[in-house]
Formats: structure tokens, C-alpha cells, sequence
């Protein structure tokens, strides 16, 4: 494999890529959906309110705080850490422990809590903050709250906000659409006009055809991701993270699509099997929906591997060792994919 | 001395239970144009995949440039053009660009695409799009991207089916020049006029085996008849023709015999097509 002749067959692809329909279909309608939603709901995302904490003396605040679920609490080593942070909205409010902090509230002294609040943050998550820090605060002084609150919630209290149930659906859209639909409608439409023929008596080996065309779906797919975890703000402290799991759910798709195209012989063939088979791609987003349907059904699925360490990181603020089992299986199954492919390529060049 | 470009031995392809090649052999030697012709389902296209690589054979081989193709597919495709019959450019890309694209698959260096584009008569039409090009415009382009390798042996199907004249003419004039610059050519065509002024050798394949292989005035000698096709005025005042089959024992007597008794008015030689030849060897027509 040559890749001076991948580079040159990429470049091709993603000069004359924009002129077809299913390469604008696949950019457009993910976008369409989250900028429609985005109106809607306002963000795709977990609107819990974020707070990031620096605590330098294991401060009982941080505790309550973390022992929460209402918020999403993030640590920071440093001051310069918290403030960079909040600047980029990373956190609603940042706040800063001295090392004293119990010592002194517990005695009564006086001492200082800095507070950084990020300018774009709404009200709600503001009023809710400060409420929560006083608490926390009163709670180390030892002084209860001369109110007792009796909660009673109303509704179904399991259910889950639309809005965050239809964030796998439009991530999983943005991403299988860009990676799997552009190399497969691609590798169809090349065979169907016979140009891929042409490239067949070149030096050009199927294997380059096959990557190159993977690689636009990988590319597309993971800018997908990434552009709709930003307009939903979903992009803070994991976004390098995020963007490695998209890249890696692009992979997944890119394969199967690149599979797809050497199994399917024309466009409409294309199209009938994605419909029947797009159930079984967005079945993990349809299942996450219908919170009545049981969750562990989503993990049959090959995509509910793609999807759930997105959501993991993006609303729950997990980390890589959090999502690692995840990983692991996706990894495992682009290995199978990759296997299947060059069975394919080999079967493909002997046959030739 | 003459080296062989393309040497086939007993290839042979079956779809299914369908023999479309059977066992057929072949040389073609450097230079040489090689008309390669027969009806539709003869096996020509079959035989041209399994030379070009497209297609490995289930019996025998075949060596191009001392290669052999299905061992080392990629290495012979370095060396070879090839126009197709059907058009496989990209449409949506400008002549040029098409042209430079298997240029750099190829790794061409200092590659004139501009160049190439007026050779074809393409001149101020290589920026357009393909699309907005005519069938004619079309095959020359599919004509050039043959050529951007400058290869050492060409496969070019039926590449004036369909054209104008004009056309058609100008590929003929590509074509023999680039057996001047040393190219082999592998010709594919129905065209028995076509065949006849550009090959050296033709070779007849029906139903999957080469019927006949030599030089078009060897196999009209060895197949066809000569006449003389005469028109004459009759005693009741018509005008009607009369043939005579040349390079008999009676052919002089009877020639004497139509000028003595008859009022010649036109005389014309006339010796057997390809086609004639093809029917004859065949029984039946190379359009079929």
C-alpha cells in the first residue's frame, strides 16, 4: 500500500465529495436535527449544573458537594486550572477552598471563598450553585437550617428530559451518516458508473481504493461529532477524550460502510438495506428514548459501544478509566470489521 | 528481433457452466497492431480481463511484457492503457482533471495534461466539465487517459463505436501513432474497415475459441474470392451485372467472352471484407 496514491485518492474524494447528494445529506440533516432541537430544548446536553471545585485541605464542602447528584462536580489542582475553566464554560461556578476553610468557618473566623461564575452561565444554574454552596457552607459551621423543607416530587421521577434522550439519536446520526453512508454511497456509485474499474488498472490497489474512502467517512464522521458536542456545549474538560471516542466510532463506522460498499451492487440496493438495517443502528439510541424498554437490551448492539462512552463523558463527566470496558469491546470490533475487510480485499485481488 | 508483447497459452474462463474463453493461444509481438475481433459474446471483453488483470484464468496464462499477469497484476497495469468501451470517466470532474488524476496514480512526472488534451482534439475544452461533453468528446478523453502512461502496450475497445467520421478518423490517427512511438496495440472493434487498415493481424474469436489469426490479405487469399462485378447493357436495352470469379482456369475466356457479346459499361475488382471472411469461417455475421 502506497500512501502517496491514498493521499491522492483522498484528496479526489474530498474535492468532489461535496458535490454529492449523500455527502451533503450526511452533514446537513445531523445539523438540521440538532440545530431544530437545540431551538427546542435549548441544548441536547445534561444541563446539571457544573461546579468545579480547588480544595487544598480536603474540605468537607467538596464531600457534600460530590455526594450530590443534583450537580456535576469537577476538581481542579489549581487556581489558574478553575479560572481557565470557567472562562471557557467548562463550569457554571468555580470555587476556591483555602486550606483553612473548615478550620475557620467551624470557629467562626473570618475567611474568603473565591468564586469565579462563567458569564454565560443562566440564572437557574447560578441561584441553584449559590444555594447549594450556603448549605454546604452552614453545614460546617454546625448550624442548622432554621427551615425544615419537606420535598415532594410530582411526575414520573425516573423519566428522563426529552432533550437528553434524544442526544445518542443525534450524536449516532452525525456519525454513522458521515461514516458509513459517504464511503459506502461512494464505493456504490463507483462501481455503478464504472470508474472504479478504471482505477482497477492502474496501479491502484483495492486496498488503497478501500482507505481512502474510509478515511473520508472516518474524517467527516468524527468533525460530525465533534461540531454537534459543540453547539450543544458539550465540550469541556473531555474534549480530547471525546474526541478520541468519536474517532474511534468513526472507524467503526467508516469499516462497515466501506463493507457495505463492496457488498452492495447499486445505489438503490444501498439505500433499501440501510433502511433495513438502520433499526439495528439506532437501536441503542431508540432503547436510551423508551426508558420501559430495559437499558441492558441497547448492549447487543455493536453501536451501543460507539454512543455510551460519548454520553458517559459528555453528561456524566466520566473518565477513560470510566469508559474503558466500552473501549475495549469497540476496539475488539473494529478489529473484526478490519479483519473482514481485508478477507475482502484478498478475495477481491485473487479473484482479479 | 522482434520481442512478444502479449503471449497468451490455452486461457480459458467459464461463468458458471458458460465457456466464455476456451483455451485459445496467441502471441503479439512488440509494435504490432493485433485486431481482435467477433460478435458480441464471443469472448472478446473476457479475454481483454483476463490480459489487463481485471480477471485471473482458471486455465493457462498470459504474459505481458514477459510478466505474468496474474501473479503480478499491479506490475503489468503500470506498463499498459487501457480505453474502455463503455464510458467509466469521472463525470463531474473537467477533462484535465481527470487526466491528471491517472496521471499521478501512475506516477507520471512533469505531466502535460494540456498537451495531451489538444493530441485529442480537445483543445479549449479541457477545463469543462466531462458531463457537458458529447460521446464523441467523451471516447477521445477516455482515448487520453489511455495514453497519459505512455504506455508500452494499449487495450482499446471498440474505441470508435458510435463516432462520427471525423471521430473516428482521429482516433484511428492516434492510434497509429502510437504504434510509431512503439506502443502495441490490442485492438477490439467490429469495425472489419477499421480492422483492415489499422492491423497487421486479426484474429477471429467465436464462441469463446480464435477461429482464425493472420494478416487480413492472407486470410482474404485463403478465404475470400475476387470478382469482377460488371455492368452491362442487355439486348433489350437494360441495364444488368454480370460477376465473374477471378483466378480461375476459365476466368480469361469468360472476360473475353462478356466484352465480346456485351456492351460493358462499368468494371469494378471486387475482393472479400473481413466479414465475408467471418461468415464463411463462421456461419454467421460479426454484428450478430
Amino acid at each position: 500500500m502506497k500512501l502517496r496514491r491514498v493521499g491522492i485518492l483522498l484528496f479526489r474524494e474530498l474535492v468532489q465529495g461535496p458535490k454529492s447528494f449523500i455527502f451533503i445529506f450526511a452533514v446537513v440533516v445531523p445539523l438540521a436535527l440538532t440545530l431544530a432541537v437545540t431551538l427546542i430544548f435549548g441544548t441536547l446536553f445534561s444541563e446539571k449544573p457544573r461546579l468545579g471545585i480547588v480544595d487544598a485541605g480536603s474540605s468537607q464542602f467538596t464531600e457534600s458537594a460530590t455526594a450530590t447528584d443534583a450537580f456535576t462536580v469537577h476538581a481542579y489542582a489549581s487556581e489558574t486550572d478553575l479560572r481557565d475553566a470557567t472562562a471557557r464554560g467548562s463550569v457554571h461556578i468555580g470555587v476556591v477552598l483555602p486550606p483553612d476553610f473548615d478550620a475557620r468557618v467551624a470557629v467562626g473566623e473570618a475567611t474568603t471563598m473565591v468564586v469565579y461564575v462563567w458569564g454565560e452561565s443562566q440564572l437557574r444554574d447560578r441561584a441553584a450553585l449559590a444555594a447549594a454552596i450556603s448549605g454546604w457552607v452552614r453545614h460546617i459551621a454546625g448550624q442548622e437550617s432554621p427551615v425544615r423543607i419537606v420535598t415532594s416530587v410530582l411526575g414520573d421521577p425516573v423519566v428522563l428530559p426529552w432533550e437528553e434522550r434524544l442526544l445518542p439519536f443525534v450524536v449516532m446520526m452525525g456519525v454513522i451518516l458521515g461514516g458509513m453512508m459517504i464511503p459506502a454511497s461512494s464505493l456504490v456509485t463507483e462501481k455503478q458508473e464504472q470508474t472504479l474499474t478504471a482505477l482497477a488498472i492502474t496501479p491502484v490497489t483495492m486496498g488503497e481504493v478501500f482507505v481512502a474512502k474510509g478515511l473520508v467517512g472516518v474524517i467527516i464522521s468524527t468533525l460530525m461529532g465533534m461540531i454537534i458536542l459543540a453547539l450543544n456545549r458539550a465540550l469541556g474538560d473531555g474534549t480530547v477524550l471525546l474526541a478520541g471516542i468519536l474517532l474511534l466510532g468513526a472507524i467503526f463506522s467508516a469499516e462497515a460502510g466501506v463493507l457495505m460498499g463492496i457488498l452492495i451492487k447499486d445505489i438503490n440496493a444501498l439505500f433499501a438495506t440501510v433502511k433495513v438495517i438502520g433499526l439495528l443502528l439506532y437501536a441503542p439510541a431508540l432503547i436510551y428514548m423508551f426508558l420501559e424498554i430495559p437499558q441492558w437490551i441497547a448492549r447487543i448492539f455493536p453501536t451501543y459501544y460507539m454512543i455510551q462512552p460519548v454520553i458517559e463523558v459528555s453528561q456524566h463527566g466520566a473518565q477513560l478509566s470510566d469508559v474503558m470496558g466500552q473501549l475495549i469491546v469497540l476496539l475488539a470490533l473494529i478489529a473484526v470489521l478490519g479483519g473482514v475487510l481485508a478477507l475482502s480485499e484478498r478475495r477481491q485481488r485473487n479473484a482479479g | 528481433m522482434t520481442q512478444t508483447a502479449i503471449a497468451a497459452e490455452n486461457l480459458t474462463y467459464a461463468y458458471g457452466k458458460l465457456l466464455a474463453v476456451d483455451d485459445i493461444s496467441f502471441d503479439v509481438a512488440e509494435g504490432e497492431i493485433l485486431g481482435f475481433l467477433g460478435p458480441n459474446g464471443a469472448g472478446k471483453s473476457t479475454t481483454v480481463k483476463m490480459l489487463t488483470g481485471q480477471l485471473r484464468p482458471q486455465w493457462g496464462y498470459a504474459r505481458l511484457l514477459g510478466i505474468d499477469v496474474a501473479s503480478q497484476p499491479k506490475k503489468v497495469q503500470a506498463q499498459i492503457g487501457v480505453c474502455f468501451e463503455i464510458n467509466n470517466l469521472y463525470e463531474t470532474m473537467s477533462g484535465i482533471e481527470n487526466l491528471v488524476l491517472f496521471a499521478k496514480l501512475f506516477g507520471v512526472k512533469d505531466f502535460d495534461a494540456p498537451a495531451l488534451i489538444k493530441r485529442v482534439g480537445l483543445d479549449g475544452r479541457g477545463e469543462d466539465k466531462v458531463e457537458r461533453y458529447s460521446k464523441g468528446m467523451k471516447q477521445r478523453l477516455m482515448v487520453a487517459r489511455a495514453f497519459v502512461n505512455q504506455p508500452k502496450i494499449l487495450f482499446l475497445d471498440e474505441p470508435t463505436e458510435g463516432l462520427d467520421p471525423t471521430s473516428a478518423q482521429a482516433i484511428r490517427t492516434l492510434i497509429l501513432e502510437e504504434q510509431a512511438r512503439g506502443a502495441t496495440v490490442f485492438l477490439t472493434t467490429h469495425d472489419m474497415y477499421e480492422a483492415d487498415r489499422l492491423c497487421r493481424r486479426v484474429a477471429f474469436i467465436d464462441q469463446g475459441k480464435i477461429v482464425a489469426l493472420d494478416t487480413p490479405r492472407e486470410l482474404k487469399q485463403q478465404y475470400g474470392q475476387r470478382i469482377i462485378r460488371a455492368e452491362v447493357v442487355a439486348a433489350d436495352g437494360s441495364l444488368q451485372t454480370r460477376e465473374i470469379v477471378l483466378d480461375r482456369q476459365e476466368t480469361p475466356g469468360e472476360i473475353a467472352a462478356l466484352f465480346e457479346g456485351e456492351r460493358v459499361v462499368t468494371l469494378h475488382t471486387e475482393e472479400a471484407t473481413l466479414e465475408d471472411i467471418f461468415i464463411q469461417i463462421t456461419g454467421r455475421g460479426l454484428v450478430s
